[in-house]
């Protein structure tokens, strides 16, 4: 969980510091942006701002012009010396009046005129941009204005206007010096610019020449203040226009609103698209996490069936060279590991103890304590000690540290293989059924109690004795207690039916039941495991057994002999029998190398058989691993060889072999007639 | 065991009874001559059971009539012979009748 909280964070740091990286870089590139569209706003507002200027200026010199004009035709005198007069009345440079052909034929500035050797200056001659004021006579304009430029005749700077003059055809000028001009049009200058807007709170200053503002667009009527340049909280520039030094300037702040707001949604659609993406991608993480956690844990669950499985014996039968008694047992377990085991071991040389259990819980400290209980049990029973003081050791040895309080119920019965004599001791578990002389029914004893409860409880011992034919069968809760969708259960009087229908048969009794539990439940889900065991007793088989040489005498001795044990076994299977020891005596006495073999012969009731072991200290031979040869080949080209054992593997049923003490040890038998 | 032969025509007829194993083999092996017979029976009716040893001296029979081309019948067989004889394939090759 550590290491998984820290690889949240881990995440949400690298996307939180890819989001601001991000950001950064926006408003970056927003913010250079904005300065370049603010600069370019700046520029082209300044066209519009030097059209007005102009347009301003010009208006205030045409109706000077006029002004001029309205005198001379009121017949003010057209003298040198009148004209000054007028000029410096008029608050102009210069004034000059033209006739038709472009002369000036009277001026304020001798130079203009005619003189003796000099014609007057005319218009139309006189080069440079003087010929564009004869449009007033040529053209339909009733009104020029030239810019403020440089001045050809006498190189000082000047602004030229004229109107056309009706009563001559001709017209008069004005010419402005810079101070004349400014002091003309400032007038008109001033709070021109005043609701101007630039980029939203941006505007336009216009200035004299010695810096005092004529239009300010923050603050009106501040006319005559002294202006400063713009600090740098600006985008700003400066430019003379007719003279006029004038600002077009853009407050940094007003320029960036547009990047702010850019930037500001670009983080708020942003940070919502990290946040749902962080919060798919852990989504998706601990999703992943956890089916990793959950399949870890199905495996190891997995894993502690296994070995739970692997420790109780699954080999059947478990003691081929038995015939004294078959058992058999089974666990089918439900989905969770759980607790139950059987198990069964010798005891003695004739004595062999058998046992079903179930430990309360499930999963794994169920199936640690059922390991721990099973290993306690074996080491104790193994002693050799009386069945009642190997559940009181087990006992005091499992209350030992028993923390939990977990218990387990055992019903453990030890067999006399000699004598079918069975003592049991039942810890608190199900009673078992029993087929006693054909008789079945459930085997009831006062339990004592459960494994592993109380320390230095005493376990009671009972007393069963079982005829060959007899059967126990040992089985857990989970069968009948398996219940179906309507919540049944299986319960006592179902099972002992079942078992009772299948008493004849040996391993096809626990499959019947599970069979029939399952059919029971119809798809409701198997609740508990089903653990069963079943030891059927067949009794002390009836024994011959003899010692042969390896010659065709004594092969002939042991057929006679196993001919007269065959006595009373029905025909049919008495005679395929002799085929098939006839088969391996032959083996013997001419292949092996033995010099000696035995022949033991064994007849065992429920069910009736008999059992032959045949062994030969010649050298190792195992028939059974042989090929077996082709018998559909047509008659010319079939051998002899190998038909023998061929005949021993499809007619004797189960056929063994083992090699022990230098001897090779074959065992075959054969049931026969009525298996009760 | 006990071997009897009648010969009717050209058909010999070869009775035997008792058991056929590794140890009466022999007995069979000398007993199974059939001159110029080109039709034999083999009577099996008195003959419980039978190993591969007898097995061998019936293919050695069969063989040795169809060379001459003649023919080998074995008759009145018992069920453990039967069963024998089904194992191992040899029902196929005899004439069993």
């Amino acid at each position: 969980m550590t290491q998984r909280r820290s690889l949240n964070l881990k995440l949400v740091l690298s996307v939180l510091a890819a989001f601001l990286l991000s950001m950064a870089f926006t408003w970056f590139l927003h913010s250079r942006l904005s300065e370049r569209d603010a600069y370019k706003l700046i520029d082209s507002t300044f066209e519009s701002v030097e059209d007005e200027i102009t347009d301003c200026v010009d208006e205030r010199l045409v109706r000077q012009c006029m002004a001029v004009r309205e005198r001379l035709d009121e017949g003010y005198p057209t003298d040198l010396r009148s004209l000054q007069d007028l000029a410096r009345e008029m608050g102009v440079t210069e004034i000059s009046i033209a006739d038709a052909k472009g002369d000036i034929i009277h001026a304020s500035v001798q130079d203009y005129l005619a003189a003796p050797g000099k014609p007057a200056f005319n218009f139309r001659t006189a080069g440079g941009k003087a010929e564009d004021m004869m449009c007033l006579v040529d053209g339909f304009a009733t009104e020029y204005c030239q810019p403020y430029r440089s001045n050809t005749a006498n190189g000082a700077w000047r602004k030229f206007v004229g109107v056309w003059m009706p009563t001559t055809g001709g017209f008069v000028e004005i010419g402005c010096d810079g101070a004349s001009l400014r002091a003309l049009s400032r007038a008109s200058l001033v709070d021109l610019f005043r609701n101007w807007r630039v980029g939203g709170t941006g505007g336009i200053v216009v200035t004299t020449m010695s810096g005092l503002v004529l239009s300010d667009y923050e603050e009106p009527n501040r006319e005559g203040a002294q202006w400063e340049d713009p600090d740098d909280s600006f985008y700003w520039k400066r430019k003379e226009i007719e003279g006029f030094p004038t600002y077009v300037m853009i407050p940094r702040d007003s320029a960036a609103v547009q990047r702010d707001v850019l930037v500001g949604a670009t983080a708020v659609l942003n940070g919502a698209a990290l946040v749902f993406v962080a919060l798919l991608v852990g989504f998706v993480i601990s999703a992943f996490v956890r089916n990793q956690i959950k399949l870890q844990t199905a495996k190891e669950l997995k894993m502690a069936t296994d070995i739970q499985l692997a420790a109780i014996p699954n080999v059947f039968p478990p003691f081929p060279d038995e015939t004294s008694f078959d058992i058999w047992a089974a666990m089918d377990t439900a989905k969770e590991v759980g607790g139950d085991f059987y198990d069964f071991y010798f005891t003695g040389s004739d004595r062999v103890l058998f046992l079903v259990a179930d430990v309360s819980g499930k999963g794994v400290p169920a199936a640690m304590f059922m390991m721990r209980a099973k290993a306690l049990i074996k080491s104790v029973a193994q002693t050799g000690k009386q069945i009642g003081q190997v559940f009181e050791e087990a006992n005091d040895a499992l209350c030992e540290g028993n923390s939990s309080n977990t218990f387990v119920t055992v019903w453990a019965g030890e067999l006399n293989i000699r004598t079918g004599h069975v003592s049991y001791v039942n810890a608190g578990h199900n009673p078992p059924i029993v087929r006693l002389g054909g008789k079945v029914e459930y085997l009831r004893s006062r339990p004592s109690l459960v494994l592993g409860a109380m320390a230095g409880a005493r376990y009671r011992v009972n007393e069963l004795q079982l005829e060959p034919g007899d059967a126990i069968y040992l089985y857990t809760d989970g069968i009948v207690e398996q219940h179906n969708a309507a919540g049944e259960l299986y319960g006592d009087d179902q099972l002992l039916k079942t078992v009772s229908g299948c008493a004849k048969r040996r391993d096809g009794l626990l499959s019947t039941v599970i069979e029939d539990v399952r059919r029971h439940a119809a798809g409701a889900e198997q609740a508990d495991d089903c653990t069963q065991l079943v030891l059927r007793y067949r009794g002390t088989p009836e024994t011959f057994s003899r010692e042969y040489k390896p010659t065709m005498e004594d092969l002939a001795k042991a057929s006679a002999d196993l001919a007269k044990a065959l006595e009373g076994v029905p025909a049919d299977c008495a005679n395929i029998m002799m085929v098939a020891a006839d088969e391996i005596f032959a083996n013997i006495v001419r292949y092996s190398g033995a010099t000696d073999w035995t022949l033991t012969v064994e007849r065992t009731r429920h069910p009736d058989g008999v059992r032959l072991v045949i062994t030969d200290n010649g050298k190792p031979f195992d028939p059974l691993s042989r090929r077996d040869p082709d018998t559909t080949l047509c008659a010319d080209d079939r051998e002899v060889g190998g038909l023998g054992i061929l005949i021993v593997k499809k007619t004797m049923s189960p056929v063994t072999y083992r090699r022990n003490n230098g001897r090779n040890i074959l065992t075959m038998g054969k049931e026969h007639g009525d298996q009760n | 065991m006990e071997i009897k032969t009648n010969t009717d025509g050209s058909t010999l007829t070869i009775s035997v009874s008792g058991r056929v194993d590794t140890v009466t083999a022999p007995e069979l092996e000398a007993g199974l001559k059939f001159g110029d017979a080109t039709q034999v029976v083999l009577d099996l009716a008195d003959v419980p059971y039978m190993s591969s040893a007898g097995l061998r001296l019936l293919l050695t029979a069969h063989k040795t009539m169809m060379a001459k081309g003649g023919e080998l019948k074995i008759a009145n067989i018992q069920p453990t012979v039967k069963e024998v004889l089904d194992i191992t394939g040899f029902s196929d090759i005899l004439n069993l009748v």
